[in-house]
C-alpha cells in the first residue's frame, strides 16, 4: 500500500504540493483528478522520485521512499508513465519496451520474455509495429507503448499520468479498460491522474480531488461522482 | 539616468584613488604588475560583459586583444601615431572584428559558441605567420608606451618605467571602469541580462535578440581590443603575447572573481595576475625543481577555475550576493 | 596522378583518425550533454602513460593497451569527480541562468585541460618525445610497386574501423548500449525505466576516453609529444562533429573523412600553412550553411 502524509513540494517559490496526504489501496484504482496546475502531475513526479519534496512522508509497503533514485524506486515495484513524452521517439517499440525490462535481466531472466509477450497480447498494435521507431506511432499507440514499458517491469503500484491527453474518447477508452482489467486480474494498484474525471471516477474505486496543492476531498469515487456541488466548483461541471 | 552616471562616476573616482595610493606603496616590481592587472582587468570586463551579463560564452578574447594590439603596433611602426592615437584606432579595429565575429556568433549558444570563437583564437598565430611581410610571423612587432612627455616630468618628477605604464594604463582601465560601469546599471543592461538568463522569453519579449547580442559583442571586443593595445605596449606584439591560453587566462580570472560583477572582475585580475608572486612565496620553502615551477601557476589556477565552478560558480565576489539572498 | 592519390591515402588516414576524435566528442555529447573541451588532453595524457611504459622498454602493444585503459580510467574519474557533483549542484542565482548552466560545464572541462597540460609539463618536464609507430611510416612496396600509402596508413584504417564496428555493434546490440542510448536521448524516460542513468554516464566517458586515447596514439607518431600536441586536434574533430551533426555518431564519422580530406587536399596541392585556415573556414561555412550537420537531427535547439 502507499502512503503519503503531509507531502510538500515547491519549485522555488512555488508551492505545488501543499501539505498533500492520501494513500492507495492494493489492488485498487485511486485516481487523482483537480484542475490545471492543481499539482497533480507534481505529485506522481514526487513519488516516483524525479521530484524531491521539501518534507512529507511517502511509505510503499513500509518503506520510505522519500528520497531515493528514482531508478531505485522502480526496482521496489513503482511504474510511473508520465505525461506527454513517455516514450524515446528515436527507438524502435521493441526497443523502447526492452528498456523497461533491462534492469530486471540478471535476476529474472527467465521472466522477462514472457513478460514482453504478455505486453504484445495486451495492445496487439504495438506487435504489429514492433520494428518501427516510436515517433512513428499514432499518439494512441504511443501512450500503449508508455504503458507498455512501465508494465513490462511487472510493477505492483502504477503511476499513470493523464492517460487521456490529446487522444480520440474510443482510444481512451481502450486504454482505461487495458488498465482496469489489468488491475482486476493481477492486482496491480493504480494511481491514476487524469483531467477527465468523468472518465477517471468511472473506473476508479477510490477518488481524490486536488486543488491549489491541497486536498479538497478523499471519498469512494461513487460518492465524488455523484457530487454535484463538488463537480461545479472544482471541475467546472 | 542622471544618477547612473553619478554612481559610475564616483566608483570610478574611487578607483583611480585607490589605484594611486597603491602604486605609490609598491616597489618598482609590483608597480609593474599592478599595470598588468589594470590592462587585464580591461580584458577581463570584455569577458563580464559577454558572458557573464548576456550569458554568450566566448573562448577567443584574447584573439580580440590581439586584434587590438597589431591594430596599435601596425600604426605605430607604419606611421608617425602616438599611442595616444593609435589606441583610439585600436579599439573601433577591435569593435569591427566584434561585429563580424557577433554576427557569426548570433546564431550560435552554448557549445557550439564556445568551440567556435576557440577556434578563432587558435587562428591568430596561423595568419600572423601567413601574412610573414605585414605581421612579423612569429617575432613580432615592437612597441612601448615611451617616455613621458615634458609637461609630465617637470609637473610630477621623472617617473620610472613601471611607474609609467602604470600611469598610461590608469586612465584607460578608469574610462573603462566607467562605461562597464554605466552600462550595466542602465536598461541596455538590465536587457542582457534577459538575453542571459532566458533566451526563449525575451525574444518572445520582442527584444530584438540577434541584434542586441551583436551589440554586446560590439562593446565586448572594444574593451578586449583596448586591454590588447595595452598589453602590447609592454613591449612587444606577437603571437607569443597572445596565446590561446591568453582567452582562457581572461576567463579563468573572470570566473574566479566572479563572473556577474565588476568587483569580480578586479578581484579576478588581481588573483591571476599575483598568483604565481604568491606561489612563488609559497613555493620558495620547498626545493622544487623548474619544470615544477614552471607549470605550478597554471595548474594552480586551473584547478581554482574547476573548483570554483565545481562548488561555487558565482565567485568570489558572487559569494556575497548570496549572503544577502 | 600520384598526388592525387596520396593526397586521397592520406585522407583518408588522418580523416579516420579525426572520425576517432569526433565520434568521442559525439559520445559525450549525446551521453552526458557538454562537448568535452578536455578531451584530447585526456588523450594527451594517457598518450604519455604509454610513451613512458614503451621507453622502459616495453612492447608497443603493451603500452597501447594501457593507454586505452587509462584514456578510460580518466574518462570516468572526470565524470565521477568533476562533472557528476557540477550536475548535482542545487540550483542556485546563478545556475539559473540557462547560458551559465550550459556554460558551466564546458568551464569545468577547460580547467580539466589546463590541470592535465600542466600535470603532464610536470611530471614528464615537457620534453618533447617521439614517438613510436608500430608499423613502418616510409612508403611500402608490394610486388615491386611503391604504393601512395604506407603500413602505417592501414594500421590507421584498420583500427579505427575494427574500434568504430566494435561501438556500433555495442550501442546497437547490447542492452549496455541500449541502456546508455535512452539515457543519451530521455534521461527521465530512462530513469524511470530503472536505467541507473550515473552509471550509463559515466561510461559514456570511459568509451569516449579509450576512443581519443585510440586517437592520440594514432596521431603522435607523426609530431612530437607534448603537453599541447594534440590542442589542434580537439578542434579539428569538434570541427568534423559540427560538419557531420554534433548528436549523430554516424555524422561524426562522415565529418572526420570529410575534414581528412579537406587537410590533405589543402596540404598536398596548397601549403601546409593554410591547413588550420581551411579548417576554419569548413567550420564557418557548416555554422552557415546546415548547423546542425549533415546528419544531424532537426529537433535540437541551437540558438
Amino acid at each position: 500500500m502507499l502512503k503519503i502524509e503531509n507531502l510538500v513540494t515547491s519549485f522555488g517559490s512555488v508551492v505545488a504540493l501543499d501539505g498533500v496526504s492520501l494513500s492507495a489501496q492494493e489492488a485498487k484504482i485511486t485516481t487523482v483528478i483537480g484542475a490545471n496546475g492543481a499539482g497533480k502531475s507534481t505529485l506522481l513526479r514526487t513519488i516516483s522520485g524525479l521530484e524531491h519534496p521539501s518534507s512529507g512522508t511517502i511509505t510503499w509497503q513500509g518503506e520510505s521512499i522519500v528520497g531515493r533514485r528514482p531508478e531505485d524506486i522502480v526496482r521496489m515495484g513503482i511504474a510511473h508513465v508520465p505525461e506527454g513524452h513517455a516514450v524515446i521517439s528515436e527507438l524502435s517499440v521493441e526497443e523502447n519496451i526492452t528498456m523497461g525490462s533491462l534492469f530486471r535481466r540478471r535476476k529474472f531472466k527467465a521472466d522477462v520474455p514472457a513478460a514482453t509477450d504478455e505486453m504484445y497480447t495486451l495492445f496487439p498494435r504495438l506487435k504489429e509495429r514492433r520494428k518501427q521507431l516510436a515517433g512513428t506511432l499514432s499518439g494512441g499507440e504511443r501512450q500503449m507503448l508508455a504503458i507498455s514499458r512501465a508494465l513490462v517491469s511487472r510493477p505492483k503500484l502504477l503511476l499513470l499520468d493523464e492517460p487521456s491527453l490529446g487522444l480520440a474518447p474510443l482510444v481512451v477508452e481502450q486504454i482505461i479498460d487495458s488498465v482496469n482489467i489489468l488491475c482486476r486480474t493481477t492486482g496491480l494498484t493504480v494511481l491514476l491522474v487524469e483531467q477527465n474525471a468523468n472518465t477517471a471516477l468511472g473506473v476508479a474505486d477510490h477518488g481524490v480531488l486536488l486543488a491549489l496543492g491541497k486536498v479538497v476531498a478523499d471519498r469512494p469515487a461513487a460518492e465524488l461522482k455523484a457530487d454535484a456541488t463538488l463537480r461545479a466548483a472544482y471541475l467546472g461541471y | 539616468m542622471h544618477s547612473i552616471g553619478r554612481k559610475s562616476l564616483i566608483r570610478t573616482l574611487l578607483f583611480i584613488i585607490a589605484i594611486l595610493w597603491l602604486g605609490s606603496t609598491f616597489d618598482a616590481y609590483n608597480q609593474g604588475q599592478l599595470a598588468v592587472v589594470l590592462i587585464l582587468f580591461i580584458g577581463v570586463l570584455s569577458v563580464t560583459i559577454l558572458t557573464g551579463i548576456s550569458g554568450q560564452l566566448s573562448l577567443g578574447q584574447g584573439a580580440l586583444m590581439a586584434v587590438g594590439g597589431y591594430s596599435t603596433a601596425l600604426l605605430m611602426t607604419n606611421y608617425p601615431f602616438s599611442l595616444w592615437v593609435a589606441i583610439p584606432f585600436s579599439i573601433i579595429g577591435a569593435a569591427i572584428a566584434g561585429l563580424l565575429l557577433g554576427v557569426a556568433a548570433a546564431r550560435l549558444s552554448g557549445p557550439y559558441l564556445a568551440g567556435t570563437t576557440l577556434v578563432v583564437a587558435l587562428a591568430i598565430p596561423t595568419i600572423a605567420n601567413r601574412f610573414v611581410s605585414v605581421f612579423k610571423g612569429d617575432e613580432g612587432l615592437p612597441v612601448d608606451v615611451g617616455y613621458p612627455p615634458a609637461w609630465f616630468s617637470n609637473a610630477f618628477g621623472e617617473p620610472s618605467y613601471e611607474e609609467w605604464q602604470l600611469y598610461v594604463a590608469l586612465p584607460f582601465a578608469a574610462i573603462a571602469l566607467f562605461f562597464a560601469s554605466n552600462m550595466l546599471l542602465s536598461r541596455s543592461g538590465r536587457m542582457w541580462k534577459s538575453i542571459r538568463d532566458n533566451a526563449t522569453a525575451s525574444s518572445l519579449t520582442g527584444v530584438n535578440y540577434s541584434r542586441q547580442k551583436i551589440y554586446v559583442f560590439i562593446v565586448s571586443a572594444s574593451f578586449a581590443g583596448l586591454s590588447g593595445a595595452l598589453y602590447g605596449l609592454r613591449g612587444l606584439v606577437g603571437p607569443s603575447v597572445y596565446p590561446v591560453s591568453l582567452s582562457l587566462t581572461l576567463l579563468t580570472a573572470a570566473v574566479l572573481g566572479g563572473i556577474r560583477s565588476i568587483a569580480g572582475a578586479f578581484i579576478g585580475t588581481v588573483i591571476v595576475v599575483f598568483l604565481p608572486d604568491w606561489i612563488d612565496l609559497v613555493v620558495e620553502n620547498f626545493e622544487l625543481s623548474e619544470q615544477v615551477s614552471n607549470y605550478m601557476p597554471a595548474m594552480i589556477s586551473s584547478l581554482l577555475l574547476i573548483l570554483t565552478v565545481v562548488i561555487n560558480p558565482a565567485g568570489v565576489a558572487g559569494t556575497k550576493l548570496h549572503r544577502h539572498k | 596522378m600520384n598526388t592525387f592519390l596520396a593526397a586521397l591515402f592520406s585522407g583518408t588516414s588522418r580523416g579516420a583518425i579525426f572520425a576517432l576524435v569526433a565520434l568521442g566528442l559525439v559520445i559525450v555529447w549525446r551521453g552526458a550533454g557538454i562537448v568535452n573541451f578536455a578531451q584530447m588532453g585526456q588523450a594527451m595524457f594517457s598518450t604519455y602513460i604509454a610513451s613512458t611504459l614503451i621507453i622502459n622498454g616495453n612492447s608497443y602493444w603493451v603500452g597501447f593497451i594501457v593507454a586505452l585503459l587509462s584514456g578510460a580510467v580518466l574518462g570516468s574519474l572526470i565524470d565521477i569527480f568533476v562533472m557528476r557533483p557540477l550536475s548535482n549542484k542545487k540550483k542556485t542565482e546563478l545556475l539559473s541562468s540557462e547560458s551559465m548552466r550550459a556554460a558551466v560545464p564546458v568551464l569545468a572541462s577547460l580547467g580539466i585541460l589546463g590541470v592535465l597540460q600542466a600535470l603532464a609539463g610536470i611530471i614528464w618536464a615537457a620534453e618533447e618525445r617521439g614517438f613510436p609507430a608500430p608499423a613502418k611510416q616510409e612508403g611500402f612496396t608490394v610486388a615491386g610497386n611503391a604504393m601512395p600509402f604506407t603500413a602505417f596508413d592501414l594500421f590507421v584504417i584498420g583500427s579505427v574501423a575494427v574500434t568504430l564496428i566494435l561501438t556500433t555493434l555495442f550501442f546497437k546490440k547490447t542492452s549496455m548500449g541500449l541502456a546508455m542510448r535512452a539515457t543519451a536521448l530521455n534521461q527521465e524516460v530512462a530513469k524511470l525505466s530503472g536505467i541507473r542513468t550515473n552509471l550509463t554516464r559515466t561510461l559514456s566517458w570511459a568509451i569516449s576516453g579509450a576512443a581519443s586515447s585510440l586517437a592520440g596514439l594514432l596521431l603522435t607518431p607523426s609530431s612530437n609529444l607534448s603537453p599541447n600536441t594534440l590542442d589542434l586536434a580537439l578542434l579539428i574533430g569538434f570541427t568534423a562533429a559540427v560538419v557531420g551533426g554534433l548528436d549523430s555518431p554516424a555524422g561524426a564519422v562522415l565529418g572526420g573523412f570529410i575534414i581528412g580530406m579537406v587537410i590533405s587536399f589543402v596540404t598536398f596541392y596548397d601549403t601546409p600553412e593554410d591547413v588550420f585556415l581551411a579548417i576554419l573556414a569548413v567550420l564557418l561555412l557548416a555554422l552557415i550553411i546546415r548547423p546542425r550537420g549533415l546528419l544531424g537531427s532537426k529537433d535540437v535547439r541551437r540558438v
